[in-house]
């Protein structure tokens, strides 16, 4: 019986000492039976090259947070925050800043305590293309290289500087009334718009395919728009401190306008003060194409506006294609303005209003709609030394221009040296383009503002004065064509322009 | 139902005929329970129920009634004819306190139709002040609808022909209630309801309350208009009625202008041939850019209507027609079943030949006074408008109680086609100048629909009275594509085409709108003696909930690329060759981003509590006071462009706009002057709040004014964006004399003061287009006398007893501070010699109204004529200021003849014959500016018509 109790206990202890061993050997390979960790990507993402985005993974280690590694496709990326060691759930934001064009992806490998990994990938579309759908309030610039597409009706606020860079392409998404969008420089706002003769600025629309590439090449035309086709964005505005002449004022507040196009609820549409040598930055170089829709009924975006914009602003070598509304307009301000082309507006080409006091030298304007010039003054008891319009050339005809100057009583202006040519005759045979029936009110006066040294290409059979209606044609020269004028622009400052790529400029012999 | 109807009528179609009658305090006009109807012959007779009504069945003959109840006067009514199956009733009969010792009175039977007096009764006994016009009232006038009713009623006007103004204050301060249960409005940019919409021949009768009580809602300020539908007759009724009315200017006139609309037009709705093309409504419509093929551009614009513009052709003279069904039967002893049934149907056909439209300036020379045009339109507008309605209602009344179901429809279908001339000037600031030949398609769709379920029961032998409501109001306004193509004009005759920066593209818009009103009000009613004196206690509640959908979308024609050549001919434009993928290059570009701004959806609950009690503290004097609390909240869900666009704009998710719980309290005193005079005095609060749309960050362009609006939250200028509602104290004072049926004098005191009233206000800083906001502006005050006179020419000659004449006119007088900004935008535009004060008067307000009838009324001839001439002073309509000068409404002189003659057995047909507009005078708004003629706002002639109307009752 002994041996049989002895063995029992020895059996006993046998077998106690075999599941104690087994369970020590359970202890001690725990590590092994921690599940591995998981990582979970975020859903694609868009990207800009050299924009860094952030891209957080989502990751939960059974074993305890240890480590993670990240590779990157197309681009850089950096670990910026990770769980602390040992958590067991967390996520890992990556910085991934884009260098081509393309699918990006970024790689993360997430490892536990005893070494088990897991990885995940996340892709990033990486385009060029930056979509704008908020107020600028801060410093910002628009790099070249970029499509900066504008959602909406676009601000700079007071006190921000929107930078934009030598060969940014700008695009309007499409739309009418309130679903219109532009690029709006409110007072006290800065934009810096400065292009170059080989890298100029374009705004157009999102249909036009042009892109940066094609600007780098030299390729500034659009390459599938015609350049009849307007209407489909609204417009840049500028808009500044300098006087206004909008509407009376008793002396004790400052005179202050809404910018037409802009409703009233939208206070970046303000304009006008007292800061005659205010500046709203520079603009050189940029061509704005295919705007001016409807905002509401006679209320259309023209291709530049300028409304109140000082003299200690820069504008130059500005070109405006098929723009649906007028080419460029002036809503007093003092600011000088130099080289512009209109061609194709739907409207007016130069329209000023509200006693501007500047200089607008060397103009081209190719087929304008309505007038090439519609000229006005005052609208308050402001009124200023007037404005100045010198050195232009215009081809009449191709969209219907019947006006072609266009002044009245009120009008503040003085223009020299000017060119006109491609003058219209109707079925009959008689000139289907006249002066303004307000033009005698306007000569008449008495602040010695006058149009004086006016140089015709009139068609046979036809005189001056049946052209230049009204008296104006005592200021006009005859010539014989454009190359034995006087007067007029210097076409060849425009060779960076669509129209001049185009061939539409020496189609018409500039 | 239709069994009731037709074992019912086996009893109507018996052997003997029905007299019925109501019995009413002479004093109080209030209906007497329990008094006792003998016939002596028979030796039978019943008692009046608790409304005072009573029915006997009796066989024919001549017979005599007895009417008694304790304390009252017994009398008699002799000679009451019964004939066999027929209904004779005989209306209110008056029983007088026995206050000395009289024999009974003695009356004979006469047919009076007591309508008319009842409203004047109900005016004389009711505790605040009223007003009303009657059904009876409609046809001596001669007037189809509500809105050509209410012009007669002292203190009332009618603007554009559809909206209430009551005491010359503005449609904010006038509210509209059926069935004295609130009614939504169907216009977008009003607060009350247009009026015209209402045929009279569904009408009751239309009390204007003046005077605020606490169981009245307080949103009101001038008047509670409480139209009240036809209830179910106390004598059969089968009514059938036909009118033409000819206008020699605007009917067979080959010049209307018309476009082809859908086949259910005439019904005065559209079946579909306006309605959004499907697909319109997405964000990204099909366009050459848009990513779509070009086929695909092309099936999305061809799906558009290609009208643009109207044609010529020969219209219709005005008709309506109008069929009213309806009776009582008794059901068992007691119990009584009644029924009413209406349908209505009215055609209308508009044509003005002058119409004219202006947008005029100040000029910034001081020393200029004339007023120069920015825009001036003139031409053709012609109007087609079709209002189909139809009313039933069951009613069924046990001995206690009375229970009413009503549900009715209007449908209103109106087609316009315009066709303009607009000459702008480049002279006006902010103007281009250009003509251009503008022509203008346009089809407004309204309706309501209404269900009211009303209960009526009594306890305790009437000493108390719980009456309930419950209603849905379904409304709905669509103005499906509203086309607008104008040519801009050549200046050396070359061909038109389209100017962006002229006269516009062509553009099309779709505007929406749907709201539903839940309303549900008790209220509870106990009879008691204060002071030994009868008393009233009166408490109860409501609840309202509300709410609104609004959208525009609109769309603009683009041409992709250069324009086709044009011969100004609006058919010439959508046609294949020019779509684009047709080979041509037009399509439509879409004005609705999404989310909509141009959208809004917002709803209010309104829940009410009061109690106010009647009494009168000694004999002569009746005090009614009372105590209203509201708790009112609005909730607005919308945004603006720049939230839509996707940037950090303002927008609002169903938040609260406005949440108040205010008290309202009212006191009415009445003393009896003896003699039939009353002294009135009464004060009360009320608040005006504001609209849906005025709450909001909606920036909506309107696409007939061409105006844009902006939400009352956005912050302009020196505008704080905080908008609140306007709380009005009001004063009256009123004496009045009662002379005998129908006729009456009264003259009336009245004050208002207002605290921060909301205007729309012109938007300065904006000068290229027209853009307005709603603001609460400087304080106001209203005061002003009201004198109204009826009397028959009797009391001079006997002979000319049937002549009468009725007269009311109101005087007011406004005052309004102006806000800062105002004064300032006046001060800087002051003219030589001009001195501009910080006061005007209140936008709206008419400074007299005057109405006045002359009448001969002959029953036993069967007939009743009379002249009747209406006008209203030069009104502010809308505020200038700067470069904008004030616009006024213009007197219109209106006179109007009408005869009506009852001929036949018995009087069962009646014509009708009626002269409007007999002085052929314009409607005409004109802007005023300082020291220089007025030039127009907008002018249009309704000229000269003659109608003639035939009534059949069988």
């Amino acid at each position: 019986m002994n041996f049989k109790v002895t063995l029992t206990y020895l059996a006993g202890f046998m077998l106690t000492s075999l599941l104690l061993i087994s369970c020590g050997e359970d202890n001690s390979s725990g590590t092994e039976q921690f599940e591995a960790p998981s990582v979970e990507a975020p859903e694609a993402t868009n990207g800009i090259v050299d924009e860094p985005v952030e891209i957080t993974f989502t990751i939960s280690v059974d074993g305890g947070y240890a480590s993670s590694s990240v590779t990157a496709g197309n681009g850089t990326a950096t670990i910026i925050s990770e769980p602390s060691a040992g958590a067991k759930s967390g996520s890992v934001v990556v910085e991934f800043t884009p260098t081509a064009v393309g699918t990006g992806t970024v790689d993360l490998v997430v490892a536990d305590g005893d070494g088990q990994t897991e990885d995940a990938t996340a892709v990033v579309n990486i385009n060029n293309t930056v979509l704008v759908s908020d107020n600028i309030t801060s410093e910002t610039t628009w790099r070249d290289g970029r499509t900066y597409v504008l959602g909406g009706r676009i601000a700079v606020e007071a006190g921000a500087t929107l930078t934009i860079e030598a060969g940014v392409v700008v695009k309007g998404q499409a739309g009418t009334g309130s679903n219109a969008t532009a690029l709006l420089v409110a007072r006290d706002a800065t934009i810096n718009a400065n292009g170059t003769a080989t890298q100029p600025i374009i705004f157009t629309s999102v249909a036009d395919e042009i892109t940066p590439e094609d600007v780098d090449a030299g390729n500034f035309g659009s390459p599938n728009l015609d350049p009849d086709v307007s209407g489909l964005w609204g417009g840049v505005i500028v808009l500044g401190n300098a006087p206004i002449s909008a509407q009376n004022d008793n002396g004790d507040d400052v005179t202050e306008v809404q910018i037409e196009g802009i409703p009233s609820s939208d206070s970046n549409g303000l304009y006008g003060g007292n800061d005659a040598s205010d500046s709203s930055g520079s603009i050189t170089f940029i061509s704005i194409r295919h705007g001016g829709s409807n905002i509401g009924e006679g209320n259309e975006i023209n291709g530049l506006t300028l409304g109140g914009v000082g003299s200690g602003t820069v504008v130059e070598n500005i070109e405006v294609v098929a723009n649906q509304d007028d080419g460029v307009e002036w809503f007093g301000g003092t600011v000088n303005v130099t080289n512009v082309l209109v061609w194709n507006s739907g409207d007016d080409a130069i329209d000023t209003d509200q006693a501007w006091a500047g200089t607008l030298d060397n103009v081209v304007i190719v087929s304008a709609a309505d007038s090439p010039f519609e000229l006005d003054g005052p609208e308050g008891n402001y009124t200023s030394s007037g404005h100045t319009i010198t050195n232009a050339t215009i081809y009449v005809k191709g969209n219907g221009a019947e006006e072609m100057i266009d002044v009245d009583a009120n009008t503040d202006v003085n223009i020299s040296n000017l060119l006109f040519f491609g003058l219209a005759t109707d079925e009959n045979g008689n000139a289907a383009n006249i002066i303004s029936s307000d033009y005698p009110d306007y000569a008449a006066n008495t602040n010695g503002y006058s149009i004086i040294g006016i140089q015709a290409v009139i068609p046979s059979g036809l005189t001056a004065a049946d052209y230049f209606t009204g008296g104006l044609d005592s200021e006009v020269t005859e010539v014989a064509g454009i190359s034995n004028a006087t007067v007029g622009a210097d076409a060849s400052i425009f060779g960076w322009t669509w129209a001049n790529l185009s061939g539409a400029l020496s189609s018409i012999g500039l | 139902m239709l069994f009731l109807v037709c074992s019912f009528s086996i009893n109507a179609f018996a052997q003997k005929g029905t007299l019925r009658g109501t019995i009413i305090d002479d004093e109080t006009a209030e209906t007497i329970f329990g008094a006792t109807i003998y016939i002596q012959s028979t030796g039978t007779g019943t008692t009046s129920d608790f409304d005072g009504k009573f029915e006997l069945q009796l066989d024919p003959g001549e017979y005599t009634l007895r009417i008694s109840y304790i304390s009252y006067q017994t009398i008699e009514i002799q000679n009451v004819e019964i004939k066999e199956g027929e209904v004779i009733n005989l209306g209110n009969i008056r029983l007088n306190l026995a206050i000395t010792e009289l024999d009974g009175v003695v009356v004979t039977s006469q047919r009076v139709t007591i309508s008319e007096a009842a409203i004047m009764t109900a005016k004389m006994n009711s505790p605040n002040l009223v007003d009303g016009i009657s059904a009876e009232a409609f046809s001596k006038i001669g007037v189809s609808d509500a809105a050509e009713a209410l012009k007669k009623v002292i203190g009332v006007s009618v603007e554009e022909g559809k909206y209430v103004y009551v005491r010359g204050l503005g449609d904010r301060y006038t509210q509209t209630m059926l069935n004295s249960v609130e009614i939504p409005s169907l216009d977008p940019d009003r607060n009350s309801l247009q009026i015209d919409i209402f045929p009279t021949n569904l009408i009751n009768n239309m009390v204007i309350t003046k005077t605020a009580v606490a169981e009245m809602p307080a949103n009101f300020t001038g008047g509670v208009v409480d139209i009240e539908t036809i209830d179910f007759p106390q004598e059969p009724i089968y009514d059938f009625s036909l009118s033409f009315d000819y206008n020699p200017d605007m009917h067979f006139n080959s010049n209307f202008l018309t476009y082809d609309g859908s086949n259910t037009d005439f019904l005065g709705f559209d079946s579909g041939t306006r309605e959004l093309p499907s697909g319109a409504d997405n964000s990204d419509i099909p366009t050459p850019i848009s990513g779509n093929s070009s086929q695909e551009v092309y099936d999305f614009v061809s799906k558009f209507n290609p009208a643009l513009g109207p044609y010529s052709s020969t219209n219709f003279a005005n008709y309506s027609a109008s069929l009213t069904l309806g009776n009582q039967y008794k059901v068992s002893s007691d119990n009584k079943l009644g029924y009413i049934m209406s349908l209505t149907y009215r055609s209308l056909s508009t044509h003005y030949n002058n119409y004219q439209l202006g947008e005029y300036q100040n000029q910034p020379d001081p020393a200029a006074y004339d007023l120069i045009y920015a825009t001036r339109q003139n031409g053709t507008l012609s109007e087609e408008s079709v209002l189909l309605g139809g009313l039933s209602g069951l009613a069924f009344k046990t001995e206690n109680s009375k229970y009413k179901l009503t549900a009715m429809h209007l449908q209103n279908g109106e087609s316009t086609g315009g066709n303009f001339f607009i000459n702008n000037s480049e002279s006006a600031p902010g103007q281009s100048g250009y003509t251009a030949d503008s022509y203008n398609l346009e089809y407004s769709q309204r309706s309501i629909t209404n269900f009211l379920l009303n209960g009526v029961n009594y306890f305790n032998n009437t000493n108390w009275e719980v009456n309930w409501r419950s209603a849905v109001t379904l409304s709905s306004m669509t103005d499906p594509d509203i086309r607008k193509t104008a040519y801009t004009l050549s200046l050396t005759g070359a061909d038109p085409r389209f100017n962006a920066g002229a006269g516009g593209f062509p553009s099309r818009i779709w505007r929406y709108m749907d709201e539903v009103n839940y309303a549900n009000r008790l209220d509870i009613t106990r009879e008691y003696d204060l002071f030994d004196l009868p008393a009233k206690l009166k408490f109860g509640g409501s609840y309202v909930y509300k709410e609104r959908d609004f959208e525009i979308l609109s769309y603009n024609l683009q041409f992709f690329g250069s324009q086709p050549d044009f011969e100004g001919d609006p058919s010439e434009i959508l046609v294949d060759e020019n779509l684009y993928g047709g080979g041509g290059n037009i399509y439509y570009q879409s004005g609705n981003p999404d989310p909509n701004p141009n959208a809004y959806n917002s709803n209010v609950v309104n829940y009410a509590g009061y109690i106010s009690n009647e009494f009168n503290p000694f004999e002569k004097l009746n005090v009614y006071v009372g105590l209203r609390a509201e708790q009112y909240t609005l909730r607005h869900t919308g945004r603006d462009a720049l939230f839509a666009q996707g940037g950090s704009g303002n927008n609002l998710d169903n938040e609260k706009v406005l949440d108040g719980l205010d008290l309202f309290p009212s006191t009415n005193l009445s003393f009896d002057l003896g003699d039939d005079q009353n002294l009135r005095l009464a004060y009360s609060k009320t608040i005006a709040r504001p609209s849906f749309k005025e709450l909001s960050f909606a920036q909506i362009l309107d696409p007939v004014s061409d105006r844009i609006f902006n939400g009352g939250l956005f912050e302009i200028g020196g505008w704080d964006g905080n908008l609140t509602e306007t709380f009005i104290n009001n004063y009256d004072l009123r004496w009045e004399k009662y002379m005998g049926l129908n006729e009456m004098i009264s003259a009336s005191l009245f004050y208002k003061t207002f605290q921060d009233p909301i205007e729309i206000v012109r938007i300065q800083v904006q000068q290229t287009s027209s853009e307005f906001q709603p603001r609460n502006v400087g304080d106001g005050q209203v005061y002003g006398a009201e004198f109204e006179l009826r009397k028959s020419l009797g009391f001079i000659s006997e002979s000319l007893r049937h002549f009468g004449i009725s007269t009311n006119v109101t005087l007011v007088r406004s005052e309004i501070d102006m806000t800062e900004q105002e004064f300032r935008a006046r001060k800087n535009s002051e003219k030589e010699g001009q001195n501009v004060n910080d006061t005007r008067n209140m936008a709206g307000q008419a400074p007299y109204i005057l109405n006045a009838g002359f009448t001969y009324d002959n029953l036993d001839l069967g007939l009743d004529t009379g002249f009747y001439y209406n006008i209203k002073g030069e009104t502010l309509t809308a505020v200038g200021g700067g470069l904008f000068p004030d616009v006024y409404s213009q007197p219109y002189h209106s006179l109007n003849f009408n005869m009506n003659k009852n001929f036949g057995e018995e009087g069962k047909s009646s014509l009708n014959f009626s002269i409007t507009n007999i002085l052929d005078d314009s409607r005409n708004e004109f802007y005023q500016g300082f020291n220089t003629a007025d030039e127009i706002f907008s002018s249009y002639n309704e000229r000269r018509s003659i109608s003639i109307g035939y009534k059949y009752s069988f």
